[in-house]
C-alpha cells in the first residue's frame, strides 16, 4: 500500500511489461509475489504469495457467503415459536442475525479493498523489476529491501500498526454503523433487519423525527457557539488577570482553577447537578443568606428551559475556562512584546492594547484551536448527560429534552427505550455533516488549512 | 488626583480582590463534594454545605463493601492504565512522527482521513466495537486496552504539532552523516520529544480512570463487578440499583475523591506539557 | 367510576378462571411427569447489584433439588430496570434468566427475545399466585414471565405529624402537612389520569387505540396537576426522602423498595397507608398507582439443551420459598398466594399497605404493549408541562390529542 520509488520507471507502461516480461513476470499478474521471488526477494515475494493463497482460501470458505448475504442481511427476517414437547418448554427459532451478518460483511468488504490494494502494489513492484532489469540497473536483494524498511520506508514500518488500529477499531465500526442508517434497524427489527435506503433519513429530516431535530440541532449550534466563545473570551481574561503586573504567586492561582478541569468530568458534574438541585445546597444557601425568596429550580426536570439552557453554559464555563485560561497564558508569555510598547508609548491605555493588539493575536493563534473546541462542544457528551440528562422535557420533542444536543439524543435513540438504531446512525451522518461543513469553512477563512 | 504609585495599589488591590472571588467562586463546589465525602447521609442526596454529621465511615465502607470491590477496580484500571498509556504513547509519537517529519506519498491523504474520521461522533462505532471484540471472546481488560489504543492513532494532533516546532535542519544535518531514518528517529526524534512523550503517556493513562461509557459497554456483560474498572464501577454504583443506592451515595462520593486525588495531581503536574502541546499544535495547523 | 372497576374485576376473574380451567384440560395428561425429573444444564441468571448475595443463596437451594444443574448468579449490566435495552445490547450475551418489570415483557416478547412458559408452568403460576400477577405477565393469551413480586406505590408518612385520618385524603393531607414527590416521573402521576376514569390501552391494557385520555376526564386531570403547582402542601423535589429526613416534608409518595429506608429515616414515627382519596373534576376518587409485577423471563436465545434447565430455575427463584427470601432480603412483596398469608407478611403493614394497592380499583396494573416506550417518554413533558403551567389549560384537548396520537402509533 505504502510503495513508494526513489526512481520513477521510465514509462514502462503495464502493457508493455505484460508484453516483454519474462515468465514469471507474466505470471505475476496472476500469482502475485512470483517475480520478486525469481529475484531472490524472497520476504516480499511469499510475503505476496501466501497473502493471496490466503485470501483465496478464505474466499472460498467464507468470504463469497459472508459478502453475499450482505445483499440482504440474512434471509429469515421473523422469529417463530415452537413448542418442544419432549423437553416441554417453549423454543424461538431466530431470524438470521443481521448486526453480525453486516458487521462481518463490511469486514470482508475492506478486506478485499485491501487485497485490491496489494495487488495493485504487487503489480508497482513487477513492473520496478522489470525496468531495473530492462535498464540494466541494480536490482535490490533481500537484505538490501528488508533495510529499506528502516530508511526510505520507515513510514511504512511505524505505520503498519497503528493503520491497523484504526482500520479495526475506527474504519470498520464507522462504515458499519453508516450502513446502519440505510436499514430498518430498530425496536421492531431488533434481530432480522434489511436494507431500506433513505427511509431513516426521511424519519428524521421530514418525518416523526423531524419536530425534534431540527429545535435540538438549532440548540446544538447555539450551545456549541456559546460555550465556545464564552470559554474562550473569559479564559483570556483570566489568564491576563493572572499575568497581569504585580500578582503573585502565579502558579498557585492557576493551579487553583486547573484543579476544577482535572478532577474527572462523571464527578464533577453528578455532584454539580445536585449541587444545583431545586432542594440542593446552592438554592439552601442562598436562601439562607436572603439572597432569594424562592428556591431557583436551575436544572432539573421541571426547570425553565431558557434558565436550564443559560445553567449548562455557565456551568461548562467552570470547567471550560482554566483549559483556555493555561492555553492563553502560554500565548500571553509568548507575545512580542515590542509592539504592546510601542502603543503604550503612543498613549494607548490598556483597554485599547488588549483590543487591538493582544486580543487579535491570540485569536490568530487559538484559531484552529478554537475550530477543534466548537467540533467538540457540539459533540460534548458528559456535560449535558452527567448534568442535566437532556432535561427539561419538553413536550414538543420526541425523545427528546430542552438541554439535549444532537449527540445525547443520538445516544438516547440507540440505549433509550425506544431502540431506533437507524435513526441514531442517521443523526451520527448529519452530525459528521455539520462538523465537517463547519471546519471546512472555517478552516478555508483562517487558512491554516495549508498542511492538510 | 492620586498619585500614580496609589493607582497602581489600588489597581493590585481590586485585581487581587477579583481573582480571589474568582478563585473561591471555581474552587467551592469541590470542596463541597470532599466535605460530602465525610458527611453521614442515607438518602443518596446532600442538601446542605456543611456537614451534618462527620464521618469517616464512607472511606471504610468503599475499602471494605463486598458488592462494590472498589480495590479491584483500581487494580484493574491501574492496569489497563499502565499498559494502554505504553502502547498508546508508541502509537500516537510513531504517527505523529511520521506524518511530521517523513514525507511519502500517501501523507496528505492519510492526515485528511484522520481530520474526517474524527468528525464522526465517537458512540456510532460502540455497537460495532462490542461486536468486533466479541467475535474475537475479548470483552474484558484487554479488549478494553485494544480500543484504547487502536484510538491512539487517531490522536496525533498535539504531538505532530510539537514535531512540526523542531527544525528539519536537524534531520537532514544527521542523514548527510549518513544515518538511516530509523536512526534519526531513534537518536534524534525520540530524546528531542521527551516532553510530549510524558505528555500523551499522562493523557493515555489518564483515560481509563475517567471513561465511564466506552468501560461500560466492553466490561458489564461479564455481570462480574471485578472485572469493572474504577470509572463504570463508580458510576453504576448510583446508576443501577434503585432503593439501596442511596444507602451508597455517600461511599460514591468517597471513592470519587479517592481517584479524583491522584489524577489532579497528575494534571496539574502536566499542565505545562499540555500548554506547550496545544500551543504548538496551533502554531503550525 | 366505581361501576366499571367492577366489571373490570369481575371479567377478569372469570377470565382467570377459564383459562386456569383451560389449562387445567389441556395439559392433565403431562401432569403425569414428576417434579424431579433429571435436569441439568448450565444456566446464567441476572439480578440488580444489590440482590446477588442473596439470589445465591437461591440458586444454592435450587442446586438441592436439581444438582446437575450449573447456576451462575451476576449482576445485570444496568439492573432489571433497564432489563429490555441490556437484552437488546446482544441477547445471545445476555442472561438466560433474568429480571424483568412486567411493562417491558410485551415487546421483548415481539422482538423475540423471551419465551413463553410452557402449558405445565403456566398452570403452576397461575395455581400459586395472585391472579392479578399471572395477568400482569399475560401477553397475547401466553406468559411470559414468572411473577415473584409486586410494586405499587404507597403513601409513607410522619406519624409524629399526620394521623392515620389525615392521610385517607390528599386534600386534608396536603392542608396538614406536606407532601413531597416527584411531578417529572410519570410512574408517580399518569396514573390520576386512570383516577379521573380514562384508559390506558383499554380496559385490558393491550388494545392500541384503547387510551380514551382526550375528553373532559383527562383534562380533569391535567387541571389536577395544575392545582398542585399552587398547593403549598405539595413540594416538587428529585429527593423527597431527602426532604422527608429534614423535616421539610411530612408524607412522601415511595414503593416498598425504598421500605427499609424509610423506616431508618422515620424510626418510631414511620407510618405507611394505601394512596389517599383526590379531588378531581369536582369528585372524590381513589387516586390510583401503576401496579408492577416484577418477574423472571427466559432468554430465547438460550441454547436448546439449556432451555428446560432455566425454565426450571425460573420458576424455582420465583416459588413461594424464593418469594419470602426476597421479601426478607429486600421488602419485595411476594404475589404468591400463600407467601401473602403467611405471618410475616400479615404483620408488616408496609406489605399490607401494598396489597392493598395491588387491589383492582387501587391500582392499574401497567400495560405492556411494545408503545410503553414511547408512552413514558411522551407523559413525562405532558404532567410535567400541566403542573409547571407550561402547558396552558386552553392547550389541554390540543396536548392529549398530540399525546394520544403519539402512543397509539402501530410501531
Amino acid at each position: 500500500m505504502f510503495q513508494r520509488k526513489k526512481k520513477l520507471p521510465q514509462a514502462a507502461t503495464y502493457k508493455e511489461v505484460w508484453q516483454r516480461g519474462d515468465t514469471a513476470t507474466k505470471l505475476s499478474f496472476l500469482i502475485m509475489g512470483l517475480a520478486q521471488l525469481k529475484n531472490k526477494q524472497w520476504v516480499k515475494g511469499f510475503g505476496f504469495l501466501i497473502t493471496e493463497v490466503v485470501f483465496i482460501l478464505w474466499m472460498a470458505f467464507s468470504g463469497v457467503s459472508t459478502l453475499s448475504m450482505l445483499t440482504n442481511l440474512g434471509t429469515i427476517k421473523h422469529k417463530k415459536v415452537v413448542y418442544d414437547a419432549t423437553q416441554g418448554v417453549y423454543l424461538t427459532k431466530m431470524p438470521d442475525n443481521s448486526v453480525v451478518i453486516l458487521l462481518f460483511g463490511v469486514l470482508a468488504v475492506i478486506l478485499v479493498i485491501a487485497m485490491i490494494g496489494l495487488y495493485v502494489a504487487n503489480l508497482k513492484s513487477v513492473r520496478n523489476l522489470y525496468v531495473l532489469h530492462r535498464d540494466g540497473e541494480h536490482i535490490p536483494s533481500n537484505g538490501e529491501e528488508l533495510k529499506s524498511l528502516l530508511d526510505q520506508r520507515l513510514h511504512v514500518t511505524l505505520l503498519a500498526i497503528p493503520i491497523i488500529g484504526i482500520v479495526a477499531f475506527t474504519i470498520l465500526p464507522t462504515v458499519y454503523m453508516i450502513s446502519m442508517a440505510f436499514t430498518n434497524y430498530d425496536a421492531k427489527h431488533s434481530i432480522g433487519f434489511s436494507w431500506t435506503g433513505f427511509k431513516a433519513f426521511g424519519n428524521v429530516l421530514t418525518g416523526d423525527l423531524a419536530g425534534t431535530f431540527f429545535p435540538v440541532l438549532g440548540w446544538t449550534l447555539v450551545w456549541a457557539v456559546c460555550a465556545t466563545a464564552t470559554t474562550f473570551f473569559f479564559g483570556v481574561l483570566l489568564a491576563m488577570l493572572i499575568e497581569s503586573k504585580g500578582i503573585k504567586h502565579k502558579g498557585f492561582w492557576r493551579t487553583i482553577f486547573v484543579i476544577v478541569y482535572a478532577v474527572p468530568q462523571f464527578i464533577s458534574l453528578l455532584m454539580m447537578a445536585q449541587f444545583l438541585d431545586l432542594q440542593g445546597p446552592l438554592n439552601t444557601l442562598l436562601l439562607n443568606w436572603g439572597w432569594i425568596s424562592h428556591p431557583i429550580n436551575f436544572i432539573s426536570a421541571s426547570a425553565n428551559p431558557l434558565v436550564a439552557r443559560i445553567t449548562v453554559i455557565v456551568v461548562n464555563m467552570w470547567i471550560g475556562i482554566p483549559v483556555s485560561m493555561l492555553v492563553s497564558t502560554a500565548i500571553i508569555q509568548n507575545l512580542p512584546q515590542d509592539q504592546i510598547e510601542a502603543a503604550r508609548m503612543d498613549g494607548a491605555n490598556a483597554f485599547q492594547v488588549f483590543k487591538s493588539i493582544t486580543f487579535p493575536q491570540i485569536l490568530f493563534v487559538m484559531a484552529p484551536a478554537l475550530i477543534q473546541q466548537f467540533i467538540g462542544n457540539i459533540n460534548n457528551f458528559n456535560v449535558i448527560y452527567l448534568l442535566t440528562g437532556g432535561y427539561p422535557m419538553n413536550n414538543n420533542y420526541n425523545g427528546a429534552g430542552d438541554t439535549d444536543l444532537l449527540v445525547t439524543w443520538l445516544y438516547n435513540l440507540v440505549f433509550g427505550q425506544t431502540q431506533r438504531y437507524n435513526a441514531s446512525a442517521v443523526l451520527g451522518i448529519l452530525i459528521f455533516i455539520i462538523s465537517a461543513t463547519v471546519s471546512l469553512i472555517a478552516y478555508r477563512r483562517t487558512n491554516a488549512f495549508k498542511e492538510g | 488626583m492620586k498619585s500614580y504609585k496609589e493607582q497602581r495599589r489600588i489597581s493590585l488591590i481590586l485585581r487581587y480582590t477579583l481573582l480571589a472571588l474568582l478563585a473561591i467562586v471555581w474552587i467551592f463546589p469541590i470542596i463541597w463534594i470532599i466535605l460530602a465525602s465525610f458527611s453521614y447521609n442515607d438518602t443518596g442526596f446532600v442538601s446542605t454545605i456543611w456537614p451534618e454529621k462527620f464521618t469517616l465511615q464512607n472511606y471504610i465502607g468503599i475499602f471494605t463493601s463486598k458488592q462494590f470491590p472498589f480495590v479491584h477496580w483500581m487494580a484493574n484500571t491501574f492496569f489497563v492504565a499502565v499498559i494502554s498509556a505504553t502502547l498508546s504513547t508508541f502509537v500516537t509519537i510513531c504517527v505523529a512522527y511520521v506524518l511530521s517529519r517523513l514525507r511519502f506519498r500517501l501523507r496528505k491523504p492519510f492526515l485528511q482521513i484522520a481530520l474526517v474520521l474524527g468528525m464522526f461522533p465517537g458512540f456510532m462505532s460502540m455497537i460495532a466495537l462490542y461486536y468486533i471484540l466479541k467475535s474475537f471472546n475479548m470483552l474484558n481488560l484487554f479488549g478494553l486496552i485494544l480500543v484504547y489504543v487502536g484510538g491512539a492513532g487517531l490522536g496525533f494532533y498535539v504531538a505532530k504539532g510539537f514535531f512540526d516546532t523542531i527544525p528539519r535542519a536537524i534531520d537532514e544535518a544527521a542523514e548527510m552523516d549518513g544515518a538511516t531514518k530509523w536512526q534519526t528517529f531513534i537518536h534524534i526524534g525520540l530524546p528531542m520529544s521527551r516532553p510530549i512523550i510524558v505528555y500523551t503517556a499522562l493523557m493515555a493513562f489518564i483515560a481509563p480512570w475517567i471513561d465511564f461509557i466506552f468501560s461500560g459497554i466492553i466490561l458489564s456483560s461479564s455481570g462480574n463487578s471485578k472485572n469493572y474498572t474504577i470509572a463504570y464501577g463508580l458510576y453504576n454504583m448510583v446508576h443501577t440499583t434503585k432503593g439501596t443506592s442511596t444507602l451508597y451515595f455517600t461511599q460514591f462520593i468517597a471513592g470519587c475523591v479517592i481517584i479524583a486525588i491522584p489524577i489532579t495531581i497528575l494534571f496539574v503536574i502536566m499542565q505545562k506539557f499540555y500548554v506547550n502541546g496545544i500551543t504548538a499544535g496551533a502554531d503550525k495547523g | 367510576m366505581k361501576l366499571w372497576k367492577k366489571i373490570a374485576l369481575s371479567s377478569s376473574s372469570i377470565i382467570a378462571v377459564a383459562l386456569l380451567a383451560a389449562c387445567g384440560n389441556s395439559s392433565s395428561s403431562s401432569d403425569t411427569k414428576t417434579d424431579t425429573e433429571k435436569v441439568s444444564g448450565n444456566v446464567k441468571l441476572w439480578v440488580d447489584t444489590t440482590q446477588v448475595s442473596y439470589y445465591k443463596k437461591i440458586a444454592k437451594n435450587f442446586n438441592k433439588k436439581y444438582p446437575d444443574v450449573k447456576v451462575k448468579v451476576t449482576q445485570s449490566p444496568n439492573g432489571s430496570a433497564n432489563a429490555k435495552t441490556d437484552v437488546a445490547k446482544d441477547p445471545a450475551k445476555a442472561a438466560d434468566v433474568f429480571e424483568v418489570p412486567n411493562d417491558q415483557l410485551g415487546a421483548m416478547a415481539n422482538q423475540g427475545y423471551i419465551n413463553p412458559l410452557s402449558p405445565d408452568a403456566t398452570k403452576a403460576v397461575k395455581k400459586n399466585n395472585a391472579a392479578v400477577s399471572a395477568k400482569g405477565v399475560e401477553w397475547k393469551n401466553k406468559l411470559y414471565g414468572y411473577p415473584f413480586a409486586e410494586q405499587a406505590q404507597t403513601l409513607y408518612y410522619n406519624k409524629s405529624k399526620l394521623s392515620a385520618e389525615d392521610v385517607k385524603d390528599w386534600d386534608t393531607l396536603t392542608s396538614k402537612g406536606v407532601i413531597a414527590t416527584d411531578f417529572t416521573v410519570p410512574y408517580n402521576f399518569y396514573p390520576i389520569f386512570l383516577s379521573a376514569g380514562t384508559y390506558l390501552y383499554g380496559k385490558d391494557g393491550e388494545t392500541l387505540k384503547g387510551t380514551n385520555v382526550n375528553n373532559q376526564k383527562g383534562v380533569n386531570a391535567m387541571t389536577w396537576y395544575a392545582q398542585q403547582k399552587h398547593n403549598k402542601g405539595v413540594m416538587q423535589t428529585s429527593n423527597a426522602l431527602n426532604q422527608l429526613k429534614s423535616g421539610n416534608a411530612t408524607a412522601i409518595l415511595d414503593g416498598p423498595w425504598d421500605t427499609a429506608n424509610i423506616k431508618k429515616v422515620l424510626g418510631k414515627n414511620f407510618g405507611v397507608a394505601p394512596y389517599p382519596t383526590i379531588t378531581i373534576g369536582g369528585k372524590k376518587a381513589q387516586m390510583q398507582a401503576f401496579l408492577g409485577i416484577e418477574a423472571f423471563a427466559v432468554n430465547s436465545h438460550t441454547d436448546t439443551k439449556n432451555q428446560k434447565a432455566a425454565a426450571t430455575l425460573a420458576q424455582f427463584i420465583t416459588n413461594k420459598q424464593s418469594q419470602l427470601i426476597v421479601y426478607k432480603n429486600s421488602g419485595q412483596i411476594p404475589v404468591d398466594k400463600a407467601a401473602q398469608k403467611s405471618s410475616v407478611v400479615a404483620s408488616d403493614e408496609a406489605a399490607q399497605a401494598v396489597m392493598t394497592m395491588a387491589k383492582p380499583g387501587n391500582s392499574t396494573v401497567m400495560p405492556k404493549m411494545s408503545q410503553m416506550a414511547t408512552f413514558w417518554n411522551l407523559a413525562t413533558p405532558l404532567i410535567n408541562g400541566a403542573y409547571t403551567g407550561s402547558i396552558k389549560a386552553s392547550q389541554y384537548p390540543a396536548k392529549l390529542q398530540t399525546f394520544y396520537d403519539g402512543i397509539s402509533k402501530a410501531n
